[in-house]
Order: structure tokens, then C-alpha cells, then sequence
């Protein structure tokens, strides 16, 4: 059969920033994918050595503008290493209560798109629905929707005040009962399982091979979670735990983002209880000579930061490595022998950290003629669903609770 | 201070001769090895202590290009950095990327930004720098000046 490539990028709706994913097809089945990146590198390891090290913490902040806050704690885990400070316990509490806040609000950000993708509107509008509330308590509390700002060496940079504490509370209630009712829907709907299970599988072997990280590891099984690895901020002192799910399939990394969003208003319940009063940051007079490792877990996993200094006032050297950075490589094992209308969800499982507009096309290989105009995997999915549900001739648990919630006017 | 399991398998059985170990804190370890055996060292890393590529971080010493290898022993919540220098001008060491693919990119990226060539590349291909990046032109190096068209 002739082989086809299908070019899935550099621009793409499903991808935040350009990435350019070259899948071979025969059929509709691929055989082979290449990958290239770099359409955005921005120089930010090089940017770095011109800043001071108070300044490199926005800096990094400005990587990524969903996991916004996690390049900068492991940045200042890393200075903090390098310098052997130590954090105050109130501040340890507000850098977990920020970066699960910030878990929350990106998980439901995926689930959104996942929905999206495979023609659940529903399933988009809700947990987009529900975002909303945690992006006003960021406001709330730092300002800011996006980009807080709450990470410095040494501690945090505001604080959260005793009168907002009532206010964080019914915002997790909300999202607690919206994400159980919402949860036990997706997880029971027979169409999400046709699309999901079985698809685009990574193994362990693969896994652990790729050194991949967060859902996408933990969704093949393997426990691994920086936060109980290493506990930094204070995981180590509140009770919570490591999901995990067999099977390594679409299904079993969105089952592990669903499942953690609980895990997290767990977490966050507990700190806001356990806080005590007190300094919120330790003083830092200079940086000396040495070097540094701090790594934590952004929703999409580890984030890795290693800094050295030569005792000036900027890094001589600071590297950084985004959890994308190996999760997309696993594609290369996940999408052989899948179909194509199920190639771009098995790269939005790892939840790839991109901006977006789109440019795709399917291109004869011979001849290099543009077949297919753009769009196309997206229509080939949302397709793909409508089969799916037609041939079912029942209602999906999904469209029940729509249909409830609309009467409800919920 | 307590000895991991990880680390006392790399002090007793680390195939190849280590110039120091440095025990930072019982979570940073330093071991500075020779860079011929870096292969043979991220083996045993990767095989017997099952511990994770967390990424390998160049950096330009003038004198050469020191690479630093973040193993990440989940078991042991320790990081185990390998860390060895190749020579410059011609800075050059074996790829690791043969058997362990999570070396990949990395690999390729510091061959972009810092013109380390890892001999047995399975895909020594561009990364990061953009198509038209005129060969031999390391944007992480020291005696970069910035882009001249």
C-alpha cells in the first residue's frame, strides 16, 4: 500500500506551541512518526545568565503560562540547595496551596480539550465551567489569573490572607461536587471508552525507557511523583496519594488526571487547615558560589532546574527541562499500528505543553500535492465519536447528566 | 550521614574508576568520572540502579564542556549527577542514547546549543537551532557574540 505522510503541525489547535509531528501512513493506519521541535525556543537557558537571581524566578514563570507557578519552585528549590536556605513553614504551605491550585485548574484545562477533541462539547464546556472558579481564586489571591508571581528564594512573596480562607473553601465544594458527578460520568460513558481504551497504549518498558513523567507514567502504572519522591513544600506533611492506573491507554492517563484533581483538593484542604501564622519568606543576603538541583511536580510532571552561580548576582549556568521534553517522545511508541483519527488524541494524552494556531495537511508523498485542507484529524475524530454513538442507539451517561444539569439549570 | 542502597552500589560497584564522590547533602551526590566511561557508568545507572535520566546539562568551562548526567533514584529520593569533561576544541563523548531513548533530544540539543558530538548517535539530526543556523555556531558557548547574518 502507498505510504502518505501526514504532517500533524507545526501549528495545530491541540498543540499549544508549535511542534511539527511527521506521522507515515498507510491507509489509515501509522506505520512510522518523526518529530521535530525548536519552532519556539526562545533561548530562556541563555536569557537566564543576563538576569539577576531574583529576577531569573519571572523569568522561568514566563516558560509555560499554564504551569506557571511549577518552573518557579523548582527554580527556587534549586537556589535554595545551592545556598542552603531554608524555607519558613508558612511559606512551605502557600508554594503547596499554589501549585495544586495550579494542578487543578490545568487538569481541568485538559479534560476540556480531551472533550473537545473526541466531540464531547459537553464535556469542554463543563470543565471549563468549573476552571473558572479556581482562576478567580488565583485573582484573589496574587492578582493574577495567570502568572502569580509567588515564588522567591527563600519564601513566597504574598500572603494568604485569614478572610480569603472561607472564600478558597466553597470554591473547592464547588469543584469537589461538579468533578464527582462529572468524573462518574466520563468514566461510565461507553463511547469515552470506545475512543479511549486500548488506544495509544505505553507500555512500562516504554515508560520507564522514554524516562517519561507524571500522568503519562503514572497512567502505565509506575508510581512515580516527585511530590512523594522528594517531598518538598509541605507534601511531606499532609496525607494524600500517588495515583496511578493500569493499562497505559488514553483512558488510564485521563482517569489519573480526573482522579488527581480530588487528590488535590485534598491536599489543599489539609494545608489551609494545618497553616499557622508566621514569616512568610526567610531573608537572603547573597548567593554564594556552588551549585543547585530542584525539581518539581508541574501538572504535567517533573519539572528539572539545575543552576550553578560563580558568586555574582546571575546564574553562569541554568538549565531547564520541561516534563513535555520527554513525554512527547513517547509518542514514537504510542502511535504505531493506531489509526489516524486516533493519532491527535494520543499526543493530547500527554497533555503536550503548546500555543496555538493551525496548520496542518494531508501531502502526497510522491507528488508533495496538498490532499486534505487543514483540520482534518480534528473532523476525523469528532467523526469517529458520532459512529461510535450512533451505533450505541442509547443514551450516553455524559448526555444524561447534561440533560439533568439543563433542567436543573445547573 | 546514612548511605542509600544506590549509593553503595555505585561506591562498591561503579564499573568504571571514579575520581571523587562528593556527598553534598544525603539527596545531591556528585561522582566525577573520566569521560570514556560515561557509556558503561549510565548503564549501571540506568540497568542495575534503576534510576531515571532526569536530563544532562552542559556547561562551557572554556578549557571544555562539562556534562553532568541528573540520575533520579526514585527509591532512594536522591539525585546521583555523573558528571565528567570533554575537551574543547573538539569536544566529544559516546552517545548514550544507543540504548537508553530518553537520552535522545538531550543529546542533540547540547550537540546544537554547546557542539558536544556524541559518537553513536542513533539520529544526530538538528533540535533545536532553526534550519538556516549557520553551522558551528553554539549559542550556549562562551565565545558566542550574538547572531550575525
Amino acid at each position: 500500500m502507498k505510504k502518505t505522510i501526514v504532517p500533524l503541525g507545526p501549528f495545530h489547535p491541540l498543540l499549544e506551541e508549535a511542534e511539527y509531528f511527521k506521522l507515515y501512513v498507510e491507509g489509515e493506519t501509522v506505520v512510522d512518526a518523526d518529530l521535530r521541535i525548536g519552532y519556539m525556543h526562545r533561548g530562556i537557558e541563555k536569557l537566564s545568565q543576563t538576569k539577576t537571581f531574583d529576577q531569573v524566578a519571572f523569568l522561568v514563570e514566563r516558560i509555560c503560562g499554564i504551569c506557571s507557578t511549577s518552573h518557579p519552585i523548582a527554580y527556587v528549590l534549586a537556589m535554595e540547595d545551592l545556598a542552603g536556605i531554608s524555607v519558613p513553614e508558612r511559606a512551605s504551605y502557600i508554594r503547596t496551596i499554589i501549585a495544586e491550585l495550579e494542578r487543578l485548574h490545568s487538569h481541568l484545562l485538559w479534560v476540556g480539550l480531551a472533550g473537545h477533541f473526541i466531540g464531547y462539547d459537553t464535556v469542554f464546556m463543563w470543565a471549563w465551567k468549573y476552571r473558572e472558579p479556581v482562576l478567580d481564586i488565583f485573582e484573589l489571591i496574587s492578582g493574577n489569573r495567570n502568572h502569580y508571581a509567588m515564588m522567591k528564594i527563600g519564601g513566597v512573596r504574598r500572603d494568604i490572607k485569614d478572610e480569603d480562607v472561607p472564600k478558597i473553601v466553597s470554591m473547592l465544594d464547588t469543584v469537589a461536587t461538579a468533578g464527582e458527578l462529572f468524573t462518574g460520568a466520563v468514566m461510565d460513558d461507553p463511547v469515552i471508552h470506545a475512543r479511549t481504551k486500548g488506544v495509544g497504549v505505553l507500555t512500562k518498558e516504554d515508560a520507564i525507557a522514554y524516562a517519561t513523567v507524571g500522568p503519562t507514567v503514572r497512567g502505565s502504572g509506575i508510581p512515580h511523583d516527585i511530590r512523594r519522591d522528594e517531598p518538598y513544600a509541605s507534601y511531606g506533611m499532609v496525607d494524600w496519594k500517588v495515583i496511578t492506573y493500569e493499562g497505559g491507554d488514553v483512558f488510564a492517563k485521563a482517569a489519573v488526571r480526573l482522579l488527581e484533581i480530588f487528590e488535590s483538593v485534598k491536599i489543599i484542604r489539609q494545608c489551609l487547615d494545618q497553616m499557622r501564622p508566621g514569616p512568610i519568606e526567610t531573608e537572603v543576603r547573597a548567593i554564594p558560589r556552588g551549585e543547585g538541583v530542584g525539581h518539581a511536580e508541574a501538572p504535567r510532571g517533573e519539572v528539572f532546574h539545575y543552576v550553578r552561580s560563580d558568586g555574582s548576582s546571575c546564574p553562569v549556568r541554568h538549565k531547564i527541562r520541561a516534563p513535555s521534553y520527554v513525554n512527547i517522545p513517547s509518542f514514537k511508541a504510542t502511535c504505531i499500528g493506531e489509526s489516524i483519527a486516533d493519532a491527535a488524541l494520543i499526543t493530547a494524552a500527554v497533555d503536550p505543553c503548546y500555543c496555538c494556531t493551525e496548520r496542518m495537511a494531508v501531502i502526497d508523498r510522491r507528488s508533495q500535492d496538498v490532499l486534505l485542507p487543514g483540520q482534518e484529524l480534528v473532523r476525523m475524530s469528532r467523526e469517529k465519536t458520532q459512529r461510535i454513538k450512533a451505533g450505541l442507539g442509547q443514551e450516553t451517561p455524559i448526555d444524561k447528566l447534561a440533560r439533568t444539569l439543563q433542567k436543573r439549570n445547573v | 550521614m546514612s548511605t542509600s542502597a544506590v549509593l553503595a552500589a555505585v561506591k562498591s560497584r561503579l564499573p568504571v574508576r571514579t575520581v571523587e564522590i562528593e556527598e553534598r547533602s544525603p539527596s545531591r551526590v556528585y561522582v566525577y568520572v573520566a569521560p570514556e566511561g560515561i557509556v558503561q557508568a549510565s548503564r549501571f545507572m540506568f540497568e542495575q540502579c534503576h534510576a531515571r535520566l532526569a536530563t544532562v546539562s552542559g556547561i562551557d568551562m572554556r578549557s571544555g564542556v562539562e556534562l553532568l548526567y541528573h540520575w533520579f533514584c526514585t527509591d532512594d529520593h536522591q539525585f546521583i549527577t555523573i558528571k565528567t569533561k570533554v575537551k574543547k576544541p573538539f569536544p566529544k563523548i559516546d552517545s548514550i542514547a544507543t540504548f537508553l531513548p530518553a537520552a535522545n533530544w538531550i543529546e542533540r540539543e547540547i550537540y546544537d546549543l554547546l557542539g558536544v558530538v556524541f559518537t553513536g548517535h542513533p539520529d544526530p539530526r538538528r533540535l533545536i537551532l532553526a534550519d538556516g543556523w549557520p553551522e558551528g555556531v553554539r549559542p550556549l558557548a562562551r565565545e558566542y557574540e550574538g547572531f550575525k547574518e
